[in-house]
């Protein structure tokens, strides 16, 4: 039965990263661009949503709206920041986003400080039973709320027209404005949704585990993810992330406590740590030695 | 010293590049590789060259056999190659990118080279000396031996190109398009340049290029190449001559 | 005269010293210290165009080794001793490069980073968790460096050694072929640099460097303390490196002087707006809006900025990395 609770928890987180996995695999489809700031949106979100929340907003109008702001932020840093540096080297670019997440987690820390502040109750709290297996409501309504959201995603951009728009000029930018797509209309576009789903999951992480600034760290877990799923694939990354939140899941619950009472009886080391924080690591660093594509994505040829 | 390919073949994704090509370099000869786009002249050089791995066929120079090998160890059995495409090469100054050329050996024990014991000065010192007499002067590049390659023109980065590339002093020299992009007069200096390493160092030169007046004025044999396929090989009058090239290649019709 | 600049403005550093109060002999040697660490970061980003976001840790490697071996009671070997561990950690670290290109090496450097942070916290018994592993003043050549002056020309004098290493490494064949290296793994092959080979040394020299840096860092700090070793450290070098001057070795100079005084000066100016605890997000916001500025405006740093004001382009150090 543990290993079903385990399971359920590790779902439930593995589901969050892969919505956030998802916004960096989206912009980096269409613009090349790695985003190290994606943590700093999640972090955004949650306190954009907490400050509207605070100002007396009831929750039906202060989380869509924190979404739709949070997407707005990110078309803003697209038009602002990404677009002069569109013939910058692709490394000046992702150290760029770099310099975003500082400046984010800067503003946030000089008008909050770095205690976490208490998420209000948005969900219905309380223990669900499913045959045995416990789990508290709102990691349900935050797992389920990710998985939908993802797979609604991935839907939208195989199925509709402007996703076919997105994926065009993702693939080939020059044959997209060939086509009379606008090509930098849709890498702000990217920068938009990617930003919204990326401040819906930093609202999901608030109402589980409060508001802090540290909420930027979960752009880097991110990075295993999407390694693991292959940059540029949308199905791979909600399947990595999954993954992973079951692998960190069962080393908190199983691994650690076992790896520990070895250790104590056979080291000096009395503890493991936060080792479920690293394993996601470990697993990158044996992946890029082992399959460099990732296990989802291509290969892609190189020419001289 | 006679470069031997046999039968070698390369595809990328399915789609033939290079189909059971074979031909002799014979020691000292200037062999021009000419076909139209696409025809596979490109892949071949980088087979030779340990770019590409061919996935049948042998390639002999001396008595090395080069298919598979790691870039870096051709170089070493004295063979060199240029670029179709020049990089642009960022911070190198002309007399940099040359000394490159001369190959990895020379930087002693790089741990060393934090000291300073072995690199630094003298050595370096030595370095423009020679390259400069040999190479830099015979080419013209003297008075530029100083300036960032990214201030050149084209021409002249393909002629520093080269220059990098006769640096090592090549038994082989491999050329990708050696006087694609340049000037008539860029080019001429650049083709009495290249015959006159032959008759100087006996060099060994495969070189593709596209300027017939070129191949025809400094070859001694042209191989032709269309569709990954060989479809002659001869002296530079026959290869005028025949009438399946003049289709293919010249674009001739009947 | 400019090429004996670097040797004036060293002895004129040694001579000042001393008529220093304690607290700018400290920030001497955090300078001296950051620029050691900035100079092979550099080496590593700057002109080898590998992307490490393993900086931190590394560094941490180093206080860890230098704080062991000192309090062991070796000289200045505990020095040398660091340099060589982390050299080797470096190497180790940067063996998925061997086979890995630009983002997914940075990907498992930043793997790297968050390992050793875990082991620097867990490894009680090596690294004492996380009280941090109390480092004893050491001995170099027999002379105790116990006090901030003796800390500040200890550092002035490995900085400049540091320096002049680095800049043997960058006009050698070596340095050169990192430099194509940095432009194009192809074109590096394709001219016969042995890429794998070059990647090594990289790592091996700018991993003993980083070693160095870290251990005289412990020994000003008298502490190893896993939290000091973070990814926000890495981070502060990569954004130095921006500030001064990707591929530039005075860059990298001017980067660690920005780093270790704008706290200072915001401290100073913050004291007056009762900035309190936010200095350290002001400190934030600015460093963040600098690298920001710096890679949409002048992508060569402030180097660049000072030859341009000098009337002089041809500034060696284009942070043009692809």
């Amino acid at each position: 039965m543990i290993s079903m609770q385990l399971a359920v928890a590790g779902i439930a987180i593995g589901s969050v990263y892969a919505l956030i996995a998802l916004g960096i695999v989206l912009i980096y489809k269409a613009s090349g661009v790695v985003n190290f700031a994606q943590g700093g949106y999640v972090m955004c979100g949650a306190y954009v949503t907490y400050a509207l929340l605070q100002a007396g907003l009831s929750p039906f109008i202060a989380i869509p709206l924190g979404i739709l702001l949070l997407g707005l932020l990110g078309s803003a840093t697209e038009y602002f920041v990404l677009r002069p540096m569109l013939r910058a080297p692709v490394v000046a670019v992702m150290m760029v986003t770099l310099g975003i997440l500082i400046t984010m987690r800067g503003v946030v820390l000089f008008f909050y400080g770095s205690d976490t502040q208490p998420f209000p109750r948005v969900f219905p709290t309380g223990l669900m039973s499913f045959g045995g297996v416990m789990i508290t409501s709102n990691y349900l309504i935050a797992a389920t709320a990710s998985v939908l959201l993802v797979v609604a995603f991935i839907i939208f951009y195989q199925r509709t027209t402007l996703g076919l728009m997105q994926r065009a000029s993702a693939d080939n930018n020059k044959a997209a404005l060939a086509i009379g797509i606008h090509v930098s209309n849709q890498i702000n576009l990217a920068w938009f949704l990617s930003s919204a789903l990326a401040g819906f999951g930093g609202i999901l992480l608030a109402t589980l585990n409060g508001v802090h600034d540290s909420l930027a760290d979960i752009g880097l877990i991110a990075f295993p993810v999407i390694v693991l799923g292959g940059l540029s694939s949308l199905g791979g990354a909600l399947l990595a992330g999954i993954l992973l939140g079951l692998l960190e899941s069962f080393t908190n619950g199983m691994l650690a406590p076992t790896l520990e009472m070895w250790l104590r009886a056979h080291t000096k080391i009395y503890s493991v740590g936060a080792i479920q924080q690293v394993i996601p690591y470990a697993v990158l660093v044996l992946v890029l030695f082992g399959r460099p594509q990732g296990i989802f994505g291509k290969r892609g040829a190189e020419r001289v | 010293m006679t470069l031997q390919v046999t039968g070698v073949s390369l595809s990328f994704g399915g789609i033939k590049a290079v189909s059971d090509i074979s031909f002799t370099v014979h020691p000292g000869q200037i062999v021009a590789l000419i076909g139209p786009n696409g025809a596979g002249k490109t892949s071949l050089i980088n087979s030779i060259a340990g770019s590409y791995v061919p996935e049948a066929g042998t390639i002999q120079w001396k008595e090395h056999r080069l298919e598979g090998r790691a870039p870096h160890t051709i170089v070493s059995y004295g063979v060199s190659r240029t670029f179709q495409n020049v990089a642009t090469l960022h911070d190198l100054t002309v007399l940099d990118l040359v000394k490159l050329g001369v190959g990895p050996k020379l930087a002693a024990n790089p741990a060393l080279t934090l000291l300073g014991w072995s690199s630094v000065r003298g050595q370096e010192q030595h370095f423009r000396q020679t390259l400069t007499t040999e190479v830099l002067t015979p080419l013209g590049l003297a008075d530029q031996a100083d300036q960032p390659i990214q201030t050149l023109s084209y021409g002249s980065r393909k002629i520093v190109d080269l220059a990098r590339a006769l640096a090592s002093r090549p038994s082989l020299l491999l050329l990708d398009e050696p006087v694609a992009g340049l000037s008539a007069s860029e080019a001429q200096h650049v083709a009495s340049t290249i015959h006159g390493i032959r008759e100087k160092f006996g060099t060994t030169v495969l070189m593709v290029e596209h300027k017939m007046d070129v191949v025809m004025g400094i070859s001694d044999r042209i191989v032709v190449m269309a569709s990954g396929k060989k479809i002659f090989e001869g002296l530079p009058a026959e290869v005028q001559r025949d009438q399946e090239v003049r289709r293919v290649y010249l674009g001739e019709t009947q | 005269m400019k090429r004996y600049l670097p040797y004036l403005l060293f002895i004129a550093a040694l001579a000042i010293t001393p008529f220093l109060d304690r607290f700018v002999q400290s920030l001497v040697y955090n300078f001296a210290i950051a620029a050691m660490a900035a100079l092979a970061v550099n080496i590593m980003i700057g002109f080898a165009g590998q992307i490490t976001f393993a900086a931190g840790a590394l560094i941490g490697v180093g206080a860890y080794a230098g704080g062991l071996l000192g309090n062991a009671g070796l000289d200045v070997v505990s020095l040398l001793g660091a340099g060589l561990v982390t050299a080797a950690i470096s190497v180790f670290i940067g063996l998925p490069a061997l086979r890995l290109r630009g983002l997914y090496f940075a990907m498992s450097t930043l793997a790297a980073q968050f390992i050793l942070e875990y082991l620097f916290k867990n490894v009680d018994p090596v690294t004492n968790g996380l009280s941090g592993l109390l480092i004893e003043p050491p001995k170099f050549f027999g002379i105790a460096i116990d006090t901030e002056f003796r800390t500040a020309i200890a550092a002035l004098i490995l900085l400049l050694l540091v320096w002049l290493a680095c800049r043997n490494l960058t006009q050698s064949q070596l340095g050169r072929a990192f430099l194509v290296m940095r432009e194009s793994e192809i074109v590096a092959k394709g001219m016969g640099i042995n890429v794998p080979q070059t990647k090594f040394w990289c790592f091996a020299l700018t991993g003993f460097l980083m070693g160095i840096a870290g251990a005289m860092l412990g020994f000003s700090t008298h502490i190893a303390n896993p939290e000091a070793f973070g990814i926000s450290l890495s981070v502060d070098y990569v954004a130095m490196m921006i500030i001064g001057g990707l591929g530039s070795l005075t860059g990298s100079l001017i980067g660690a002087a920005f780093i270790t005084l704008m706290p200072e000066i915001i401290q100073r100016i913050g004291e007056h707006l009762h900035l309190g605890s936010r200095i350290f997000a002001v400190r934030e916001i600015i460093f963040g809006a600098l690298i920001m500025l710096f890679l949409i405006f002048e992508p060569r740093g402030i180097v660049a900025l000072f030859s341009s004001l000098k009337g002089n382009n041809q500034t060696p150090g284009a942070s043009t990395a692809k």
